[in-house]
């Protein structure tokens, strides 16, 4: 069961990976977001995973029983976020590179060595 | 003397800016400040003539040896003298000097100046070697900054860059000597390594130790075949030039190798090589003085000529070659700053500086003529002239030292070529060639001949009265070298000595060469293969061809294309992890396995599917549809393994990215063609597998490592009684790690600071207001009550969550999700008035309740983000309150804030 989790959570970062060695940036947007799920599932996986009672102090007793394990969770729970806000913040600079260059190819976007190279005059 | 260092650090700042405000006069303000130095070292003169050193120091870092620890001894002493006095001439000079100059340039100046003044202090009084190291560093990057202080012109650039490459260079080379000391000695005190030189120069380090120190002496003092830097700083201004490149700076490379005499010494070979390289350079410095058309650049040869005379001197062994040395040392210092400041005035005046052109100016320039009439017969060695004297001293040391003598006759043409010189720039310019010259463009201004005029007398009036100067500075400099008093005669009458025979020889040579000069000139002009050239054209190709293979490899390693920086990442870290899979040897520790479980195996099932139907789509919606589906897979993964806060987590984000990223995909095309060749699909699909498999046992390694769960535990068992929670991994992300969190919470502020830059309102007035959106009807009816719904559950979500799951996190997203329903139907701008406060104000309002929930506690001494619990009881209900809801409620904002600017900033983005 594990050997099942852990390879679903590889493979979903070598799709991920995968996605993300496109030149369209919208599917390294995508590929971005997948790899998030995968590391998390990766995570959940390394922090063990035989218990299925959630981490949750039953009514009536003072100290949490037998459970999951509560700090893997609560990594996790932060990475999810951390993920989603780095999935939106790529997705406003999709959209602002095609709002500017008119093209989602990552090769098409090149302001920056339009700029040309330091010391470029030496040339001349 | 620290205090003093200090002083001319603080002062070489500040004092300049006095340019800025005076106008005329301001060098002569300026030099002021280096004259206060010079007093406050003559007022320790006394020290110095008992031949006592004063050593003063801050401990630092003790324990790598590093201490800022300085020492006064008559060498270092003669140093001082030298530069702070010639310093404040040079600043008055440049005060004139640079008239034309806007005064920003002229207190760059002024500052680089005082910057390398203190630069030289610091070198010549350093004692620890790491001092000395850093000071001397300090000087070659100060000299690149005044030769290429005109950065406009090419010329300047490139003479800079090479000053520095060379000289620096030979720092480099300084730097690895004094570490390989430390490494032998056990500390970096000069006068620790110099006692035991025999013991550096036995051990194997040794050779290497004295050539590094010879590279940093041969380099900085312009010897063949690291000379080729020097003509060309001629590019700097003059005074600079004065300062740097004849006076002070190019003496480094004596002062080291003087101060490391013993060590040098201590193996055959020293003497030898440091006595060859002197003659060559003493040689072909003399061919080029004679080459040299120009006035600085025949005054910049026949500095190399003398710093190869002074570093033959070194070589040399007998008491009588330090005192010669120091002597030399000494009245080249004057004689040479006070022609290169005629030279600049010449320059300054005409506009040109060519010998062949210039002629008669002493109508024009008189007093200027006088100090150069002054200045040359002390370099050719007139007596009474200070310059004479120094000469004896050369020939006695030679004479008296056990060497042949190839060195003697070598110096002796090198002299009688210096005189020539001298007579050259003499005569030519000022009096011979009248009429060359029928105007200037600037007369002679107070500021621009007092320096060479002072310092011309100088060398006049120290040779007849050298009492005081022989006392305080020249004794001791050579007790100082030489380890032991030696007695030093400045005397211009000795008598007929041989050494006046030679002198005479000298000067008979010198006038046929000055007599002659013009065929002379002409007919080694007429040599194309100088050697000098040779190696200055070899430069020029090493920098052309470094530059080239520079722009070859990041061509080829930046060439801008994200995908294969990607790969060359994922290479890399397969490559480290299968090293250390390697190095390991062992096969992975397999975890203790669950039962089987045909839900949760279906589940997973599914999550691979959507991953691979994701890389596998043709366009940017399915693909975005089976991304989703992964994740939804993961989250009902989460819940059936015990987690139902990260399913919620999950799932909400899910929800969103669908909403967030459809506004994307409405903007851009769909189609994905695709844009790999076959054979680049191959290697990134054999590449990402390989990262895979080794990730994939990296993590089946880590399951099965022994579970260690020490934190984990004791957060189950202090969660309830300590914290109030039963729902551990909210009060693990609350409480017991809430400053993680907090830093989580702010890393979302900044993300949505940046959502808004990027996506910002700019123009918005300007924005055509929204179009007519097309309605669909139970959209439109159902969303509101959706909304609302969700909006409760939010609510809930964040009030339960510190016992059951929920919390902040989620109760954010989900308030988020009601917004984006609302924002489907009825278009951002009408969910934002329904909002009532902007986005950005939620996160800012968030980040205060989360700071001001952590700040309350330290009200009451407790720590930051100590969470203060009450339990009143209103109306029979027992009520729970406490700070972790405030914290959980401002998490709830910044998240809300954030999602929200980036959802209502893609619509708009997306629409226009």
């Amino acid at each position: 069961m594990i050997l099942l989790y852990a390879l679903v959570g590889a493979g979903v970062v070598g799709c991920a990976l995968h996605m993300m060695l496109s030149r369209n940036l919208v599917r390294l947007l995508l590929g971005v977001s997948l790899l998030s799920t995968g590391v998390n599932i990766l995570l959940f996986v390394a922090g063990g995973m035989g218990n299925r009672q959630p981490p949750l102090i039953r009514a009536g007793e003072t100290q949490l029983g037998d459970s999951a394990d509560p700090l893997t969770q609560a990594l996790i729970l932060t990475a999810i976020v951390i993920g989603f806000a780095l999935t939106v913040v790529f997705a406003a600079f999709v959209l602002r590179a095609w709002r500017t260059e008119r093209t989602v190819d990552g090769r098409a976007v090149d302001a920056a060595e339009r700029l040309g190279l330091p010391r470029q005059e030496d040339d001349a | 003397m620290v205090l003093l260092l200090l002083l001319a650090l603080v002062g070489s700042i500040t004092v300049p800016l006095v340019a800025r405000v005076v106008g005329r006069g301001a060098g002569l303000i300026i030099a002021l400040f280096p004259i206060a130095l010079l007093a406050g070292f003559v007022r320790m003169a006394d020290t110095v003539e008992r031949g006592w050193v004063r050593g003063e120091g801050i401990n630092w870092a003790t324990s790598m040896g590093a201490d800022l620890t300085f020492r006064l001894d008559g060498f270092s002493f003669l140093f001082c003298l030298l530069v702070t006095a010639i310093g404040a001439l040079v600043i008055v000079y440049s005060g004139a000097y640079l008239t034309g100059k806007p005064r920003a340039e002229r207190t760059r100046f002024f500052t680089l100046i005082l910057l390398f003044m203190t630069a030289m202090l610091g070198a010549v009084l350093a004692e620890n070697l790491l001092v000395l190291a850093t000071f001397w560093e300090a000087t070659s990057i100060l000299s690149f900054l005044l030769v290429g202080f005109d950065n406009r012109s090419a010329r300047s650039r490139r003479a800079a860059l090479m000053a520095l490459q060379v000289t620096a260079g030979g720092g480099l080379a300084l730097l690895a000597a004094v570490l390989m000391i430390g490494e032998v000695v056990g500390s970096f005190s000069m006068a620790e390594a110099v006692e035991r030189a025999s013991e550096i120069a036995a051990h194997p380090l040794g050779a290497p130790i004295i050539i590094c120190l010879m590279l940093a002496a041969f380099t900085k003092s312009a010897q063949v075949p690291f000379h080729f830097w020097l003509p060309n700083a001629m590019q700097a201004p003059t005074p600079a030039s004065a300062f740097l490149h004849s006076a002070t700076m190019v003496k480094l490379g004596i002062y080291l190798l003087a101060r490391f005499e013993p060590v040098v010494a201590s193996v055959p070979w020293g003497r030898t090589t440091i006595i060859v390289v002197a003659c060559v350079t003493m040689l072909v410095a003399s061919l080029q003085a004679l080459r040299a058309e120009g006035f600085k650049s025949a005054l910049a040869y026949s500095t190399m000529a003398s710093l190869g005379i002074l570093m033959l001197l070194v070589g040399l062994d007998g008491p009588q070659a330090t005192v010669a040395m120091i002597g030399f040392l000494f009245s080249h210092a004057i004689y040479k700053a006070a022609l290169f400041f005629c030279a600049g005035s010449v320059l300054h005046a005409t506009g040109s500086q060519s010998l062949r052109s210039l002629g008669g100016l002493y109508r024009f320039l008189p007093y200027t003529a006088l100090a150069t009439i002054g200045a040359s017969l002390s370099m050719a060695g007139i007596p009474p002239f200070l310059g004479f004297i120094s000469k004896e001293f050369l020939f006695q040391a030679q004479l008296e030292s056990s060497w042949d003598i190839t060195p003697l006759a070598i110096a002796v043409l090198v002299n009688a070529v210096m005189v020539g010189v001298a007579a050259v720039v003499t005569l030519r310019p000022f009096f011979l060639g009248h009429g060359k010259v029928t105007s200037v463009k600037h007369r002679e201004t107070p500021s621009l001949v007092a320096p060479p005029l002072i310092l011309a007398l100088a060398g006049l009036t120290i040779s007849l009265n050298p009492d005081w100067i022989t006392r305080v500075a020249l004794r001791p400099a050579v007790a100082a070298v030489y380890g032991r008093a030696v007695e030093v005669e400045i005397e211009v009458w000795h008598g007929i000595t041989p050494m006046l025979l030679l002198s005479i020889v000298v000067v008979s040579i010198g006038a046929l060469i000055a007599r002659y000069w013009k065929a002379i000139h002409i007919r080694l002009n007429g040599l194309e293969r100088f050697e000098t050239h040779a190696l200055e054209r070899r430069w020029d190709l090493l920098q052309a061809s470094a530059t080239r293979g520079a722009r070859i490899v990041s061509r080829w390693l930046q060439n801008g294309q994200l995908p294969d920086y990607l790969l060359a990442c994922l290479v890399g870290a397969s490559v480290l992890m299968g090293a250390a899979l390697w190095a390991a040897g062992a096969l992975p520790r397999m975890p203790a396995d669950v039962p089987w479980r045909w839900d949760a195996a279906a589940v997973a099932v599914i999550g691979l599917a959507g991953a691979i139907a994701a890389t596998r789509a043709s366009t940017l919606v399915s693909a975005m549809i089976a991304v989703g589906l992964t994740g939804f897979a993961a989250a009902i993964g989460f819940l059936l393994n015990g987690a139902p806060d990260l399913a919620l987590t999950q799932f909400t984000v899910e929800a969103l990215l669908v909403v967030l990223l459809t506004a994307l995909l409405l903007a851009v095309p769909l189609a994905t063609p695709p844009t790999r060749s076959r054979e680049r699909g191959w290697l990134d699909s054999a590449v990402v597998i390989l990262f895979s498999a080794l990730l994939l046992v990296a993590v089946i390694d880590m399951a099965g490592a022994d579970p260690v769960r020490r934190a984990s535990d004791f957060f189950g068992e202090a969660s309830y009684i300590a914290a109030k929670g039963l729902n551990v991994v909210n009060v693990i992300l609350v409480d017991f790690r809430g400053f993680d969190t907090l830093g989580e919470t702010v890393v979302i502020a900044l993300a949505a600071l940046l959502g808004r830059s990027l996506l910002g309102q700019r123009g918005r007035l300007d924005v055509a207001p929204e179009r007519e959106r097309e309605r669909h009807l139970i959209l439109t009816l159902t969303a509101r009550p959706f909304a609302v719904l969700l909006g409760i559950i939010a609510v809930v979500l964040l009030l339960r969550g510190h016992d059951q799951p929920g919390g902040g996190f989620v109760g954010g997203l989900v308030a988020a999700l009601a917004f984006a329903v609302l924002s489907l139907s009825e278009g951002p701008t009408a969910t934002e008035r329904t909002l009532r406060v902007p986005p950005m104000g939620l996160v800012g309002a968030g980040l205060l309740l989360c700071f001001g929930s952590g700040l309350l506690a330290m009200a009451g001494g407790a720590p930051f983000l100590t969470h203060l619990w009450w339990e009143p009881t209103v109306a029979g209900i027992d009520l729970k309150l406490s700070t972790t809801i405030v914290f959980d409620l401002g998490v709830m904002l910044v998240v809300v804030g954030t999602v929200l600017s980036f959802l209502f900033g893609l619509q708009r983005e997306a629409a226009r």
